[in-house]
């Protein structure tokens, strides 16, 4: 995995509060999730690894480089920030070909980088208009589309559905996983709402009181989790009892039987078990575990990060 | 850095903004201009019809133009200098430039450098509008231009350091002020104030002590150099015509590099 952003044993304290404690991760060329409830430490992440503020203790490496060090690296970044960053008064294509340029393109390439990108978040025809004049969600898209509008390397996006209605939010984590599709180019995204990062990322990084609790694939998480749910039409206490012989746990769920993290083996049990208690089969389903699943009270590990 | 400076330009003259941002650059154009139009005229029309009571008349010269335009100067500089730091800070767009390959001190340059551009061409398009009447509305423009090629030099110099100086102090009120009218309330105020309460003290302080009290007087300090440059006094404050030029010139650099200092470290210390 190339590896492009790099924490070692980083930490960082605003006074008392300390958002960061001695994290140490690994983020490669993909798209990757920051995961974590408010305060977790996700912005503070991203933002040291800017080079937006300076680490308390350990060393934030972005690109191979030390992060805020290098001029050159910061070129080949994209930020998309959570809160308000856009002027009301310009055009979206004079703002894009404004970023542009200070990203060091020649203002011809840069107005034509412009226009393309915002052909990619879907603002082409609005791109002469005021920014001011926008809906959140044109917002939104303006300050994704700032991100890419030089073709970096990696763009780190912070709460990139902050404010938008479920049809925006949906729009925008496709266009996310389009530019990744598309472009290549890789993308950091924070997120407190789980399903948009199950949804986009291909690896999870879930942060909880400045610590890292949980990172890896999207489908490790949620294949470690698959769950079968049996349905029948007679004799459920009996089918019940012809699990339990066979070291399989059931639980009532409705009109459906549970068996949460369902192996290989765990299969030719069940269809045993259905045999022996002479249960009438009407639905044998197979369904991941949500990330939300996962990680909130009551989950497979009980664990409440998000 | 170029694009920042570029940007500048545009956000102070309002171009590639909503007609509301052009209506103030404009207005204070024309304010600067029109006065100059108006002693351009009369100088000319007293020479051609009673040429014999223009030498008798104290018209308005290159000299005295910035004493008179001076505030419409400072307070340009007031109205559009905020405009081109605050909102940045306010809407969050200088997080923007911050993680692109671009210092904060670079940026703060850039955006002083835009001030300062626009402040040397307002400065200079009056002085510009009144050589060319002066010269042409003379008898003989080629013997005016002769006698007066010296003020040329002169009134460019002295507009480039009005403009340094409005600028840098428009851009260290800027670099504090959460929003923009509060920047250009400060510094309107800051000038009205130090003016009045300055030039009152130091015209009745006695013993000399007069001239050391006129530095104070913060719209008066880039006067004092224009009046090193023209070598006659035009500063409303009378005790300053003790100053000797020295004083006077390296006053002004101390302030404007005080300024300048307090401007980068300010920058140069923002975190997000």
């Amino acid at each position: 995995m190339d590896v492009l952003l790099r924490a070692e044993n980083l930490t960082k304290r605003y006074g008392s509060v300390t958002a960061l404690d001695h994290v140490t991760f690994e983020i490669g060329a993909t798209v990757t999730g920051l995961l974590g409830a408010n305060g977790a430490g996700k912005s503070t992440a991203i933002k040291l690894f800017l080079g937006l503020t300076r680490p308390t203790s350990g060393r934030a490496e972005v690109l191979g480089r030390e992060a805020g060090r290098d001029e050159q690296v910061r070129a080949r970044l994209g930020y998309m920030p959570e809160h308000d960053c856009l002027p009301s008064a310009v055009s979206a294509a004079e703002f894009l070909t404004h970023m542009a340029e200070t990203s060091g393109l020649p203002p011809r390439h840069a107005r034509v980088r412009a226009a393309d990108t915002l052909r990619h978040v879907g603002l082409f025809e609005e791109r002469y208009r005021a920014i001011g004049g926008y809906s959140t969600g044109m917002k939104q898209r303006v300050k994704l589309a700032q991100a890419l509008v030089h073709d970096p390397v990696l763009v780190l996006l912070d709460e990139p559905t902050a404010g938008l209605d479920p049809p925006g939010r949906e729009e925008m984590l496709a266009l996310i996983r389009r530019t990744h599709r598309e472009f290549g180019i890789s993308l950091v995204m924070s997120s407190h709402l789980m399903g948009d990062v199950e949804r986009t990322c291909e690896r999870i990084l879930v942060l909880e009181n400045g610590r890292v609790v949980e990172e890896g694939e999207t489908s490790t998480f949620t294949e470690a989790s698959e769950t079968l749910y049996i349905e029948v039409t007679a004799h459920r206490p009996e089918l019940i009892a012809a699990l339990a012989e066979r070291d399989v746990t059931a639980t009532e769920d409705g009109g459906s039987l549970v068996v949460d993290d369902v192996s290989g083996e765990d299969y030719d049990r069940i269809r045993d078990a259905l045999v022996a208690a002479g249960a009438p089969l009407r639905r044998l389903a197979p369904r991941r575990r949500t990330l939300s699943e996962l990680f909130q009270p009551g989950g497979a590990d009980g664990k409440d990060t998000a | 850095m170029l694009a920042v400076y570029k940007d500048g330009l545009r956000t102070a003259m309002g171009l590639g903004r909503g007609g509301k941002a052009k209506i103030l650059p404009w207005l204070f154009i024309a304010a600067s201009i029109i006065p100059a139009l108006v002693f351009a005229l009369v100088a000319g029309a007293v020479d051609r019809l009673a040429a014999d009571f223009s030498e008798e008349l104290d018209l308005p010269s290159h000299a005295d133009y910035y004493s008179i335009a001076g505030v419409v100067l400072f307070l340009f500089a007031a109205a559009v200098g905020p405009e081109l730091f605050c909102p940045d800070r306010s809407s969050g767009t200088i997080s923007l430039y911050l993680v692109r390959p671009l210092r904060t001190t670079d940026y703060a340059i850039a955006r002083w450098a835009a001030l300062a551009t626009v402040m040397v061409l307002i400065a200079w398009l009056p002085q510009l509008v009144l050589l060319a009447g002066l010269v042409f509305g003379a008898t003989d423009p080629g013997s005016y231009l002769a006698n007066h090629w010296s003020d040329i030099p002169r009134f460019l110099i002295s507009g480039v350091v009005i403009a340094i100086y409005v600028s840098t102090i428009a851009s260290l009120a800027a670099a504090f002020a959460k929003r923009r009218a509060y920047a250009a309330v400060f510094l309107v105020g800051l000038l009205i104030l130090s003016t009045s309460v300055i030039s009152g003290v130091a015209d009745t302080l006695r013993d000399g002590a007069g001239r050391w009290v006129a530095l104070l007087s913060v719209g008066d300090v880039p006067l004092y150099v224009n009046d090193v440059i023209f070598g006659e006094q035009t500063s409303s404050i009378e005790a300053a015509s003790d100053l000797s030029d020295i004083v006077r010139v390296a006053w002004f650099v101390v302030v404007v590099a005080a300024a300048g200092t307090i401007f980068l470290g300010r920058y140069r210390r923002l975190s997000l």
